[in-house]
């Protein structure tokens, strides 16, 4: 009875919480084309791109604090092919690609509970 | 003492794998993208099978997939009539194509300027990805369902299989159709070797290797059941098929001998492809599954490793995993 070839392990498997792509990869980092239009240019400029970072930085922190202060708040969504809804946000997944809410109010019904694609939302709107 | 082929099972998709595609050798080893049911096409190391990602985007079974040469870039077919171009390192979508149909099959050019698609619409499209706001230049012809689409000639040619039961050879430049091949079945798969010009094609339990350029017939290969997919080595000295009775065979091609058998899957095998150095071929089935076998079984590649007979048995072979005997259907 021949022997199974034996392996080091088994193939990793899809990591539940992400989409992959690790950013950290040496791939990723050495063939991402940076989206930082400056860094991106063959000589930047030091000081330019110090504060296009500064800027871009401030900008995901207001993005962040947005979601932040949407959470459990009533939030309208427009959506494609003219549609509005309303509900309660819940949160974003890390990669926000979906939007966790409640009490979605639809032409249909309410749904207690329901995932938003983030790609069918033009946007959205809410009381601070 | 001979050694038994260990399959490495990648999981991971919820739904049956249609298609697969390797990319070429990159300065990170070569990678694997596979199409499911489910939607979600997921990229992955060639030589380990470990998961990199997963394309998400797509609202429907995605039937075809692709990587360019240097996996910078992946290309998906899907149900929900689009076929989508993405960026292979960020996993971003970066292009969707809008079909009047299911589309089924995707190919970059080798510069990857240009993709090649086709699908239940009948209709052969090319898209600048240079200029992708312009409109696709179209080829008509086949009268049913497109199933495959290859370039060929070095990006001048191309190749369709589709449900009316041909195989059409195209001039890029003219868009005419240069000739037909045409079977009494329908062709399950259709594989392009560049190095040779082989054509591999698969229909009922026949694996058949035609000239790429003239469509003159090579040699035909009967298998002991029904095979949806095959692949030729890039040595041409084997090929692997894999079909509806769960197994993978791989055959000697100067001689057409069956060489070797094996079980693993637990549903028909819908795609096979060897990877670009030749040392493994992964196959995708109906189970949900994509399994990697090794060309040479016993050596020492990727996640496999070669124990000498005297190591078995002694506390060497303590620190290697030996996965669980496959259950027998």
């Amino acid at each position: 009875m021949a022997a199974p070839v034996p392996v080091l392990r088994l193939p990793k498997g899809p990591d539940p919480n992400s989409r992959g792509f690790d950013p950290s990869s040496p791939r990723f980092i050495a063939l991402c084309r940076t989206s930082i239009p400056t860094s991106a240019a063959p000589e930047a400029d030091a000081e330019e791109l110090q504060r296009e970072q500064q800027v871009r930085s401030e900008l995901r922190e207001n993005f962040l604090w947005c979601l932040h202060a949407m959470t459990n708040k009533k939030v309208q969504f427009h959506m494609h092919e003219k549609v509005k809804v309303e509900a309660t946000f819940g949160a974003s997944d890390i990669d926000v690609l979906n939007f966790q809410v409640s009490d979605l109010q639809t032409p249909i019904g309410v749904q207690k509970e329901a995932l938003i694609r983030s790609q069918d939302v033009i946007s959205l709107s809410f009381d601070m | 003492m001979a050694m038994r082929q260990t399959p490495l099972t990648c999981s991971g998709h919820t739904r049956p794998v249609v298609d697969l595609a390797f990319s070429g050798i990159t300065p990170y080893g070569y990678f694997l993208i596979s199409a499911c049911k489910d939607g979600k096409p997921m990229l992955r190391q060639g030589d380990t099978g470990d998961w990199i990602g997963t394309f998400l985007g797509h609202k429907g079974a995605v039937w075809g997939a692709t990587l360019n040469t240097d996996a910078t870039k992946a290309a998906t077919a899907a149900a929900d009539f689009s076929a989508k171009v993405w960026d292979a390192v960020s996993g971003d979508e970066v292009l969707t194509l809008a079909h009047k149909h299911i589309v089924k099959t995707v190919t970059f050019t080798r510069d990857s300027n240009c993709l090649l698609t086709g699908g239940n619409d009948k209709l052969l499209r090319l898209y600048d990805l240079v200029n992708p706001e312009a409109a696709p230049q179209e080829i008509s012809g086949h009268t049913s369902a497109i199933k495959k689409a290859l370039w060929c000639n070095n990006d001048k040619q191309i190749l369709s299989a589709a449900e009316d039961k041909t195989i059409r050879l195209w001039d890029r430049s003219s868009m005419e159709e240069v000739k037909t091949l045409t079977f009494d079945k329908s062709v399950s798969s259709m594989e392009y070797v560049a190095d040779g010009e082989i054509l591999v094609i698969t229909y009922g339990k026949t694996i058949a290797f035609y000239n790429a350029l003239s469509l003159d017939l090579i040699k035909t290969v009967e298998a002991p059941a029904t095979i949806n997919s095959a692949s030729l080595h890039p040595e041409k000295d084997f090929f692997v098929a894999g079909g509806e009775d769960f197994k993978l065979y791989k055959f000697d091609y100067s001689t057409k001998e069956e060489l070797e058998s094996y079980k693993g899957h637990f549903g028909p095998v819908h795609c096979v492809r060897f990877s670009p150095d030749g040392e493994l071929y992964a196959s995708g089935s109906e189970d949900g599954t994509l399994r990697l076998w090794q060309t040479a079984v016993g050596k020492t590649y990727g996640l496999w490793k070669c124990v000498l007979p005297e190591d078995l048995g002694s506390e060497n072979s303590e620190q290697l995993y030996t996965s669980p005997p496959e259950i027998k259907a």
